[in-house]
């Protein structure tokens, strides 16, 4: 049982590692879409680093709560389900509206092709 | 817009239905005959919207195991990698980034299969699907790469999504 929980402190702990970084790379990151680039690993690892160690420890230490640790896993897949749309929308939308890095893209297909 | 067929409003009533019990996770048959009737709504108003091909392609098992392997063992895999390198640009002050914006080609048909591996692609740190173009019969992608280190293409692609894509094929192709 200690075994078990190390294993979900170290998960909970390699998340919120996760996290921290995703957001110093918000804050320093220089443009937008490279701000969005480092937010990214704040719903990946960051977050599902943590729901695995609440899963294992629903079912290990709770006595095998089936209810919490199937709700765990729906909230799971609903974030890995909804995120990329945000992202998508998000990003073609400020594109479409007119934002562009300070410091020019090496490649810019998008707006070769269309908008410039 | 397309019509309501038996087998769509089948597949989708199953999909609300494992839904609800995930949800609910209590198997009294009240709640599961009112989950039923609520499914039933839901499949009938939105399979149109819901399944554009094949309806029952997931309830082919080879194809099933085949996108377990790619949620369990492929996807997990490529998310780790770029995610410790993403942690390791940010913990190095943000300083080595090269961003653009490059088109690549898709080889893949399916509808799910293309929208599969462009949230795939989005998931991952590091690329973020932008737009979808279709040139002469084949499929383009725009992608936003926080370090550039091809030119726009194939050799990008592979760079890109090589590993990601080649699991998707198996599953819708």
């Amino acid at each position: 049982m200690t075994a078990l929980r190390i294993v979900i402190d170290v998960l909970i702990g390699i998340s919120a590692i996760f996290a921290l970084a995703g957001t110093i790379g918000i804050l320093k990151m220089p443009d937008t879409f490279s701000r969005m680039q480092a937010s990214t690993c704040i719903p990946t690892l960051g977050t599902i680093c943590a729901l695995l160690g609440a899963l294992l420890y629903a079912i290990f230490f709770k006595n095998g709560d089936a209810g919490s640790a199937v709700k765990i896993g729906v909230i799971c897949l609903l974030i890995l389900v909804t995120n990329p749309l945000g992202s998508h929308a998000i990003a073609k939308g400020a594109y479409k509206a007119g934002v562009r890095p300070e410091k020019k893209m090496e490649v810019d297909d998008l707006g070769r092709d269309l908008y410039d | 817009m397309q019509k309501t067929t038996f087998p769509a409003v089948v597949a989708t009533f199953v999909v609300s239905f494992a839904f609800w019990v995930l949800l609910t996770w209590s198997f009294t048959v009240q709640e599961l005959i009112v989950g039923a009737v609520v499914s039933l709504g839901v499949a009938l108003f939105s399979a149109r919207f819901f399944i554009h091909e094949k309806a029952f392609w997931l309830f082919n098992p080879a194809k099933l195991l085949n996108g377990l392997f790619y949620w369990v063992c492929i996807f997990p895999v490529e998310l780790v990698k770029a995610n410790v390198d993403m942690a390791k640009r940010c913990f190095g002050g943000c300083k080595k980034i090269n961003p653009g914006i490059v088109k690549v080609p898709v080889d893949l048909k399916s509808d799910y299969g293309q929208a599969a591996l462009a949230n795939s692609i989005t998931l991952t740190p590091g690329t973020i699907t932008m737009d979808i173009t279709e040139e002469e019969g084949q499929t383009y992608y725009y992608i936003h790469w926080i370090d550039v280190t091809a030119p726009s293409g194939k050799e990008a692609g592979d760079a890109i999504k090589g590993t990601l894509e080649k699991g998707l094929r198996r599953v819708w192709e």
